[in-house]
């Protein structure tokens, strides 16, 4: 384009010199200004980074002083899911604590609507404060409710004293995605009570028998 | 017949050219230039991260611990109280280096050559790196981290995680983190869409 300008202003120059010397010519050629815009247009485009990363908030219990000062969980409102390699998830209601009578397991993947989902799972033991909170998004989202608000509901919702606790205990062979994608089942299926815990011997070999 | 001009007005566009290289250019922050590529896993938080005062400990696939704050004066400050405990002393060229330095992952023993050495072997030096020590025998990380709220008191922790590291380097890493009364900090994640019930 450029070439094509210059040639056409050339060749009238030298034809008609003495006429144009006295009006001449307002244009310049703008081509290498806008050709070096459109790189610089096309180097930014293509180093800027829009999205931020996005971040999951978590507290983890603060360690007591002393150990008697441990909060119980009860055996009826607890869930332990135990995390492994290849991304085996094996769970049981309960604490597992008791030698005695050795927990029932059962062995659950990550898929979402899988027949063993663990997602299933948690939600069928968080049925009631998942719904409550549902409900308090909807209006939030309806604008029933004001924001704010809604937050300290399903706040309260999700702290309720007797509801589900799970327990997730990661084995040293399991990977920090499976960890982020339980912790985000939590997120998903409104568990407000949760804990990373270490994982014991028994549970180890728990974890060897259910193959 | 009138012959037709080949040239056209191009005014809007390269007006809109412009327009679009100043906003670029007013709203570009360089992604800074990191050691390590680290794949996260991702969950359907939105929780955006915060744009400054950020100390972030990366954790790569193969379980290695790099760290990160932001902001240069905190950096010398940090890094003058490591050498003094660590016993390395820094000569002003090298704090200076240090106060631009994006993440790092040696341990203080190396500090000296890794700010010492130039673009292409410091990427040699990351490749072989294992990484800040943070098991809880020599725990380096915990020094990092003491010294680095003790400079900013404001300063959020975020831990960014490779999916495929293994799990007991990052139960470490939160160890150390809880070792220093850190109970809340942030995992970054990628985003994805929550699922519909």
């Amino acid at each position: 384009m450029s070439e094509v300008q210059q040639q056409d202003s050339g060749g009238s120059d030298k034809k008609h010199k003495k006429i144009r010397a006295k009006k001449s010519s307002t244009h310049i050629d703008m081509t290498p200004m806008v050709d070096l815009a459109f790189l610089l247009l096309t180097f930014f485009m293509l180093t800027t980074t829009f999205s931020k990363p996005k971040t999951m908030e978590i507290n983890m219990p603060v360690k007591p002083d002393k150990p008697e000062e441990e909060q119980k969980i009860k055996e009826s409102q607890a869930l332990t899911i135990l995390l492994s390699a290849n991304n085996k998830i094996v769970w049981y209601t309960g604490l597992g604590d008791d030698p005695e009578k050795p927990p029932v397991t059962n062995v659950a993947d990550f898929s979402l609507n899988g027949p063993r989902g663990i997602h299933k799972v948690i939600l069928d033991r968080n049925q009631d404060i998942f719904k409550k909170v549902q409900l308090t998004k909807d209006s939030v989202a309806r604008g029933i409710l004001k924001e704010d608000e809604g937050k300290k509901h399903i706040a309260g919702y999700k702290g309720f004293k007797d509801g589900l606790v799970v327990l997730i205990k990661p084995d040293s062979t399991a990977k920090y995605k499976n960890v982020v994608d339980i912790l985000d089942e939590m997120n998903v299926c409104a568990v407000g009570r949760f804990a990373i815990v270490d994982i014991t011997d028994s549970e180890k070999e728990l974890l060897k028998s259910t193959n | 017949m009138p012959k037709k001009s080949p040239t056209l007005d191009m005014t809007p566009m390269v007006d809109l050219a412009f327009l679009l290289v100043t906003f670029f250019m007013l709203t570009t922050k360089f992604r800074p230039e990191e050691p390590v590529i680290v794949d996260t896993p991702s969950s359907i938080s939105e929780i955006k991260l915060p744009e400054r005062d950020i100390m972030m400990i990366t954790i790569d696939k193969d379980g290695r611990v790099f760290f990160d704050v932001d902001g240069k004066q905190t950096r010398a400050k940090i890094i003058e109280q490591m050498g003094e405990r660590y016993k390395v002393a820094f000569t002003p060229e090298e704090i200076k280096r240090f106060s631009v330095l994006s993440s790092f992952g040696v341990p203080m023993e190396n500090m000296k050559q890794l700010l010492n050495a130039k673009e292409k072997e410091r990427e040699a030096i990351n490749k072989q790196t294992k990484g800040i020590p943070a098991d809880s025998l020599h725990n380096e990380l915990a020094d990092w981290i003491n010294y680095g709220r003790n400079a900013n008191h404001k300063f959020r922790i975020a831990i960014k995680g490779d999916g495929q590291a293994n799990y007991p380097i990052v139960k470490d890493v939160i160890k150390t983190l809880q070792s220093q009364k850190v109970n809340k900090f942030n995992l970054i994640t990628n985003l994805e869409e929550a699922p519909k019930n």
